[in-house]
């Protein structure tokens, strides 16, 4: 049985885009709109799980800035992409407000049952940003992981059964990643959820480094498959986990030969034997515009669907 | 050819007068009335960068797009895909490389004529880099982006400044803000500039943008590159305390490694952040220009500038950024006079 779902944050339509440059009034109207048409696509697609089109998220951080202590602050480069986020400075310890923030930034009532939800694992989150409360990153990324706790409870009880925990920060510093702060940090995340859990990778080839990720507390692995090659993959039991192949590129509009997708899927299960499988796109559809991006999610149910009829 | 300390420049853009751009956006406003308005954008910018005090200056980039989408717009093998964020609601439009790429013809042909016959100062044109058009589009027909990157040096960038230089341009700025956000990929950004530049006859002026690890990537192959000058961030990083101190310039420690690594050549350096609407004193300037000549090594290898373009900020508050460029320049030249 193979299941599909996209990752993180959507393009907007060029109608979208100059509406909100140019703060129209029917700005909510069309991002209502908009969320309905995209959420719509993911069920035709037949996607194993939809999500939130996040369109109204500046970057993946930004609904954390709606918290007391928190200040979205300079821009900073997302890695080496020609894309920015604004850094947040969290200015204290407390937790209060936590829980709340995630679930009110999605239209958690147009979401079908099989719902999904995409956030930044702990490691990244510290990485990425910064704290006048926790000087070592360590403590800031374990006091994020109580914090994104609290959100994914909260985001349970809405009945979200798969949480995406995307990590590119552990791919992009794979060769100095503390690994024992990541699975620490996971593990507050983690522990005891119901809702499975998928870490991905992407912005790193993590390949050398599978086997010890393979033992983080997470329900399973994902990878973006342009940075991680599939044939390290391969080499890899996904034994008692669960394995996300990012088949579909978000960062090309070609659109994916869907035989070779179903081929390539069915040579990596056949090699890794995971518990569950999901095929996906390798990260954020937003680096595509949505004509293209809306291709990509009709090619990624129709790759599922090969692939479950196998 | 002698001349005096700590010259003044400008990197490239300016913001675009909000009439020029409720002009050149009606449709029902005829093309020639649109030429004629852009000459007059031009002008002003022109007339307004010499008033106010720069030695090296062009037009402000009044007629092109934006950096990227201007050249994109005449090169063959290229089509637009549509717009992508760039941060927050800023989006930029993204194009493809679908084919072999090709130059059509000289884009800035008619920006830099208009320029040379309105201004008798030194003039320096920028362009953007093969390098920076490669990594913000997408690479669809070459087997790398490497292929794609000394296609577009060879193919298209060369053929370009050839003809800036037989219409008589003597600075050409090889604009690469993404050249320092993949460190990993240093050596093909050098290949890319020296192929561009090769057999050309003119100042070469690169400029990037500061991306992460403080130049430390690009410092090694600066002496590689066959460029004669780097204009580069520094202003963004550093504090605005009065001072000659390592605390107060932070911002401009990395000169020393620049002079390490036996980089002999020109520096740029950027005195004003243009991402902040507070006007720098002149006396900040004055120091900046001081600490950074001392790292260096060499007074006579500084050059003064913004961070980057100025775009970003209010034609107002970056015309009071460059008088006090200006201003800090010739306080810097009387402390060491």
């Amino acid at each position: 049985m193979i299941s599909s779902y996209t990752l993180g944050i959507y393009p907007r339509s060029e109608e979208l885009i100059e509406a909100t440059r140019k703060n129209s009034s029917n700005l909510s109207s069309l991002f209502l709109k908009e969320k309905k048409e995209y959420i719509a696509l993911e069920k035709k697609a037949k996607l194993g799980f939809v999500c939130d089109p996040l369109l109204e998220w500046d970057d993946i951080f930004r609904p954390f800035a709606q918290l007391n202590s928190v200040k979205a602050a300079a821009l900073n480069r997302i890695y080496e992409m020609n894309t920015f986020y604004r850094r947040l400075s969290f200015n204290g310890k407390a937790l209060s407000g936590a829980g709340k923030i995630v679930k009110s930034n999605l239209a958690v009532s147009l979401l079908p049952k099989n719902r999904a939800v995409c956030l930044p694992e702990p490691y990244t989150f510290a990485e990425r940003h910064v704290s006048s409360a926790y000087k070592k990153n360590d403590e800031f990324a374990i006091f994020l992981a109580k914090l994104l706790r609290k959100e994914i409870d909260s985001l349970t009880k809405a009945g979200f059964k798969l949480i995406q925990l995307i990590a590119p920060s552990i791919a992009y510093n794979i060769n100095k990643v503390d690994l024992d702060l990541v699975y620490d940090a996971l593990n507050i995340v983690t522990k005891n959820l119901k809702a499975k859990t998928i870490l991905h990778f992407y912005f790193g080839d993590v390949s050398k480094k599978i086997g010890k990720l393979l033992d983080l507390p997470v329900s399973g692995l994902g990878f973006d498959t342009t940075s991680t090659p599939i044939s390290s993959i391969k080499k890899h039991s996904f034994s008692g986990k669960a394995l996300a192949v990012g088949l579909v590129n978000s960062y090309n509009t070609k659109i994916e030969n869907k035989k070779k997708c179903i081929s390539e899927m069915n040579q990596i299960l056949s090699k890794t034997k995971p518990e569950e499988a999901f095929v996906t796109t390798n990260f954020d559809l937003e680096y595509i515009p949505k004509e293209f991006a809306r291709k990509k999610i009709l090619i990624l149910g129709q790759i599922a669907s090969g692939v479950r009829n196998v | 050819m002698s001349r005096k300390l700590f010259p003044t420049q400008e990197i490239g853009s300016l913001k675009k007068p909000m009439w020029l751009l409720n002009l050149v956006k009606n449709p029902s406003i005829s093309k020639e009335v649109k030429a004629r308005t852009r000459n007059d954008a031009a002008l002003l910018n022109i007339r307004t960068l010499e008033d106010l005090g720069l030695d090296i200056i062009y037009d402000g980039e009044v007629r092109r797009v934006e950096m990227y989408e201007e050249p994109v717009r005449y090169i063959k093998g290229f089509d637009f895909a549509g717009r992508i964020r760039s941060w927050d609601n800023k989006y930029y439009n993204k194009a493809r490389v679908n084919g072999p790429v090709s130059y059509k013809r000289n884009f800035h042909e008619e920006e830099f004529k208009y320029t040379k016959e309105h201004s008798k100062r030194e003039l320096k044109v920028p362009v953007t880099g093969a390098y920076t058009l490669a990594d913000w589009s997408y690479n669809e027909y070459y087997k790398s982006k490497d292929d794609l990157i000394l296609n577009l040096a060879k193919k298209v960038l060369r053929p370009l400044v050839k003809d800036l230089v037989k219409l008589g341009a003597k600075i050409i700025q090889i604009d690469e803000p993404a050249a320092t956000s993949h460190p990993a990929e240093m050596d093909i950004f050098r290949e890319s500039i020296n192929e561009t530049v090769k057999g050309i006859n003119a100042k070469f002026v690169v400029h990037a943008c500061f991306s992460g690890n403080d130049y430390m990537a690009l410092a090694p192959q600066m002496s590689e590159i066959k460029a004669q000058q780097y204009t580069l961030e520094f202003a963004n990083r550093d504090t605005w305390n009065l001072g000659l101190n390592d605390k107060a310039r932070k911002g401009y420690q990395v000169l020393k490694a620049f002079r390490e690594y036996g980089y002999k050549g020109e520096i740029g350096i950027g005195v004003i952040d243009v991402h902040v609407d507070e006007i720098e004193p002149p006396e900040l300037v004055r120091d900046r220009i001081l600490y950074a000549a001392k790292a260096l090594g060499d007074p006579a290898k500084i050059y003064v500038n913004p961070d980057c373009g100025l775009r970003t900020r209010s034609r107002l508050v970056a015309f009071n950024k460059i008088k006090s460029q200006v201003k800090g320049a010739e306080l810097a030249r009387q402390k060491l006079s």
